[in-house]
């Protein structure tokens, strides 16, 4: 490790008072009781590795990997260690070493290769049935045979994969309704453009609704987020580059995002990423300043109410880690589905509790994030809630996937879902999905 | 090394594999608790139940291995670090609420279980459990009894002794037993309740507790007195003992203390004050309103230039900011906060305020001085730097002076964190050889062998 490093590292480290606040916070060591999982137990082990007196042990390394960086243990943290950073760089530091495992390297060579990738998911959409079978309540898909490799065990409910990803759905500009107000750029983020392209039509018909143009610009890549925090930064270095070059060139007002983790990656980690003495260093501060959450954006422009059509539902809401202790998004949320005529909003116990997901983290530790869930999905059950909306896809299909193993009949939507239903956007002609 | 193959062999049979682990990792891990010490223990090992301990002291027994217990690892003297190696206990899996008995006040737990899961259980059933250690959060109602951890509220509530009615232990031939009782906690004969609290795991395993529980109080008043001087600011909290009022909570702060939360946090707090006091009321309506009137006139007598009072739970929650902000407000000063924690009898109080800043002052040392004043409880924490080792050194001796004057003021090592080892050194100097003497035989009389938490609260002492 670089001295500079480790100097900035000590002085972090030596913040800790080890009070084990930690404890109490983070969702691993709630499930496991071990305190090998604490941030304080971590940083220990860190302090000695920045000194030479431990190496790079197997347990050292599983304990850094059973991590969802939900950033709990970061923002309780009475004397403000950055444990986040610290866990992020030091990920970092073992990919250096010992390079990542085989799953993941597969996995992130084709995200960098986007034509790769688009085409890999196009194939699992046609040759999904030969692997999985539907879901016994008809929404998603179980596996045939268990896929440990890929996270996927025979229980696991994952959603349907459309035939066509969202990019290919969508005109690359959308034009506002009526007088445009403001022109954005929308930034898919994987979940929405391979997963779930419905929300992303939602959320460009809710953007065009507000005399919002929304261009998606077609070159766009992964934002990088499941690289760096595995600690591949030098993949995540190039996806960002041709992130910020893809967009850097549009002439808009702001950037959306309708996905926790990658707003957060274009808020704050992509000049992080690349560091200060990296050429796109200023670009990406320059247009993290430009990004805004969908329900962020909608709240500051304004929220079109006169539009909104009674939906007689009781909704709950899930903060994302990435949104809430991320961004600090978690007002206009809650705005904005309050705002829904004849609706009931419910807070749940907890609603700023990981959803276990975390990102690849459930990929890897399957079991082990669906017992972080369960907490999450007991929460949603005692409101008696008949939606639980979400701002970010990959809580969305992991609660969805929690909610339907515990058999609790509770919807579970992002919020431009709900918005578009109430502004009657799916009544409107679209394209189907499978 | 005191464990062999076969010892780790037995220990496997005793709890399961999965549950013993001496993995490098592992061992780090659970080396310190909330102190700055530091002992890797020789192997880690989670019991589920009464029995399983039984079985683990056993085998410590027979093979004289040292055992010492730990729950959350909160402690602030060092009490669950195995300064001997051997076994590490760890305590949390026993986290069953047993039972919680409204109509007769009580509450059967396992030491595991959080002290704020069993006060927020309590409070759902109209009943108070009143120590509330600023670790509560985290911290283990076994862990709490260990050590009797006090809190903000001791004023008017007192400890967690106060609260114990009876223990579970194991003790250290392996038996186990039950001392006390849900309807006295045995008064009439030898308290052994009591004399298990707070005895750190040197004479036994804690593995179940009954604690006494209180209605909940009907109301709650909070008030926040500024002074421009620190010693009028201690003479209000000798005032309002010796006024025969009794608060729930007296805390204060000093003018350091003040300035590092209001850096932090900068929430327009006053640091050209040299002292806050916190002070609150709980009971009936009528009562903390007249309590209230009466403590507000108090501290106007003793110099007080500005009086806040909550008028509701979000101006509550203000006042109390500055407090619950101190651990994290320190951190900006220094990296490395040590927290120490003596007590004096009130009246002392503006004497041992006058002593700390004596003291930061000899050995150039950042100093900040808060506490629960009102039971006499000061915390006075050093802002320091633990990669400086010359000034550790002067830590250390500011430390052993602290010690010594709260002492000749007729006090007491520890408010509420316990001896440890950390205190340890200074016990015969409090005790005297004769009462040193007098607990060696109860130590001595209960684990002859010495092999539950060797190395606290008992070290080799010289002797007069």
């Amino acid at each position: 490790m670089e001295q500079s490093k480790i100097e900035r590292w000590e002085r972090e480290l030596s913040k800790c008072i080890r009070c084990g606040t930690c404890r109490q916070f983070c969702p691993i060591h709630q499930v496991l009781d071990d305190e090998s999982y604490t941030a304080r137990g971590k940083l220990h082990i860190v302090d000695k590795f920045i000194h030479g007196d431990f190496l790079l042990t197997d347990g050292f390394v599983e304990m850094l990997s059973k991590c969802v960086m939900c950033k709990a243990c970061t923002a309780n943290c009475p004397s403000g260690v950055n444990t986040y950073q610290i866990f992020l760089e030091m990920r970092e530091e073992i990919v250096k070493e010992r390079g990542l495992s085989f799953t993941k390297q597969s996995i992130f060579r084709a995200l960098h290769w986007r034509k790769f990738f688009d085409f890999g998911l196009t194939c699992g959409s046609l040759f999904q049935r030969l692997i999985f079978k539907p879901a016994a309540d008809g929404h998603g898909q179980v596996a045939r045979v268990p896929l440990p490799m890929a996270g996927f065990n025979q229980r696991r409910i994952i959603p349907n994969l459309p035939k066509k990803h969202l990019k290919k759905m969508v005109p690359l500009t959308a034009a506002a309704k009526g007088e445009q107000r403001y022109r954005v750029a929308f930034f898919t983020g994987c979940m929405l453009n391979y997963v779930y392209p419905q929300i992303g039509q939602d959320l460009i018909g809710v953007l065009n609704l507000h005399g919002v143009t929304v261009v998606t610009p077609k070159e766009q890549h992964c934002c990088g987020t499941p690289l760096f925090t595995s600690g591949e930064t030098e993949i995540a270095s190039d996806l960002i580059h041709r992130n910020l070059e893809a967009f850097g060139k549009l002439d808009v007002d702001y950037i959306i995002t309708g996905c926790g983790s990658c707003g957060l990656a274009w808020k704050q980690e992509f000049p992080h990423v690349l560091g200060e003495d990296h050429p796109d260093y200023a670009l990406a501060v320059e247009l993290g300043k430009k990004t805004r959450d969908i329900s962020e954006f909608l709240m500051m422009i304004g929220l079109n109410t006169e539009q909104m059509q009674p939906l007689p539902l009781k909704i709950t809401y899930h903060d994302s880690c990435h949104l809430n202790r991320g961004q600090k998004i978690n007002k206009q949320p809650r705005q904005v589905l309050q705002a829904i005529p004849a609706s009931t909003y419910l807070e749940m116990e907890k609603a700023d509790g990981c959803c276990g997901s975390g990102g690849s983290f459930n990929l890897k530790y399957y079991q082990l994030s669906r017992q972080i869930n369960q907490q999450k999905t007991e929460h949603i059950a005692q409101t008696s809630a008949d939606v639980v909306a979400v701002g970010c896809p990959a809580c969305l299909m992991h609660i969805k996937d929690g909610l339907a193993q515990d058999g609790i009949a509770v919807e579970t939507k992002h919020i431009v879902e709900l918005l578009a239903e109430s502004y009657g956007l799916h009544q409107q002609n679209r394209e189907v999905q499978p | 090394m005191t464990i062999t193959a076969a010892v780790l062999e037995e220990l496997k049979a005793a709890v399961g594999s999965q549950y013993v682990s001496n993995a490098e990792e592992k061992l780090m891990v659970y080396s310190f608790d909330s102190t700055f010490q530091e002992h890797k223990p020789e192997v880690v090992v989670k019991p589920h139940t009464a029995k399983e301990v039984a079985a683990v002291v056993k085998i410590a027994a027979a093979h004289h291995v040292p055992l010492t217990a730990r729950g959350a690892g909160t402690c602030l003297s060092g009490g669950p670090v195995a300064l001997q190696g051997g076994i590490l206990l760890e305590m949390t899996a026993f986290r069953r609420i047993v039972e919680l008995n409204a109509d007769e006040q009580y509450a059967v737990v396992e030491p595991g279980v959080i002290t704020n899961t069993l006060i927020a259980e309590a409070a759902k059933q109209g009943l108070f459990y009143p120590p509330d250690p600023s670790s509560s959060g985290m911290s283990t109602l076994g862990g709490n009894v260990a050590e009797c951890a006090g809190g903000g509220r001791g004023v008017k509530y007192g400890v967690t002794r106060d609260y114990v009615l009876a223990l579970e232990l194991v003790l250290a031939d392996g038996e186990i037993v039950t001392v006390g009782n849900v309807v006295d906690g045995l008064t009439g004969w030898l308290d052994l309740p009591m004399l298990f609290t707070g005895s750190e795991g040197t004479l036994a395993i804690i593995t179940k507790i009954t604690v006494r529980l209180l209605p909940k109080p009907q109301a709650i008043k909070t008030a926040l007195a500024q002074y421009d001087h620190l010693g009028d600011a201690a003479q209000t909290v000798s005032a309002i003992i010796s006024a025969g009022i009794v608060p729930t909570t007296i805390e204060i702060m000093d003018q350091m203390t003040i300035a590092a939360v209001e850096n932090f946090l900068q929430i327009g707090l006053d640091t050209t004050k040299e002292a806050f006091v916190l002070l609150e009321v709980d009971g009936e309506l009528w009562e903390v309103e007249q309590q209230l009137e009466q403590i507000i006139a108090i501290c106007r007598d003793n110099g007080a230039v500005k009086i806040e009072v909550a008028h509701t739970e979000a101006e509550r929650t203000a006042l109390w900011k500055a407090r619950k902000s101190i651990s994290g407000a320190c951190g900006k000063i220094n990296p490395t906060k040590i927290g120490e924690d003596i007590a004096v009898p009130p009246a002392a109080i503006p004497a041992m305020i006058q002593a700390v800043k004596e003291i930061a002052r000899k050995y150039q040392l950042n100093m900040v001085v808060f506490g629960h004043a009102g039971d006499g409880n000061l915390h006075p924490n050093i802002m320091t730097d633990k990669r400086n080792a010359e000034e550790m050194e002067r830590v250390e001796a500011a430390i052993g002076e602290l010690f010594s004057n709260a002492l000749a003021l007729g006090g007491t090592l520890s408010g509420e964190h316990g001896i440890g080892f950390m205190k340890a050194p200074y016990v015969l100097q409090e005790l005297g050889p004769a009462g040193y003497k007098a607990q060696k035989a109860v130590k001595d009389g209960l684990d002859p062998a010495g092999i539950l938490n060797p190395g606290k609260i008992f070290i080799e002492q010289e002797l007069e």
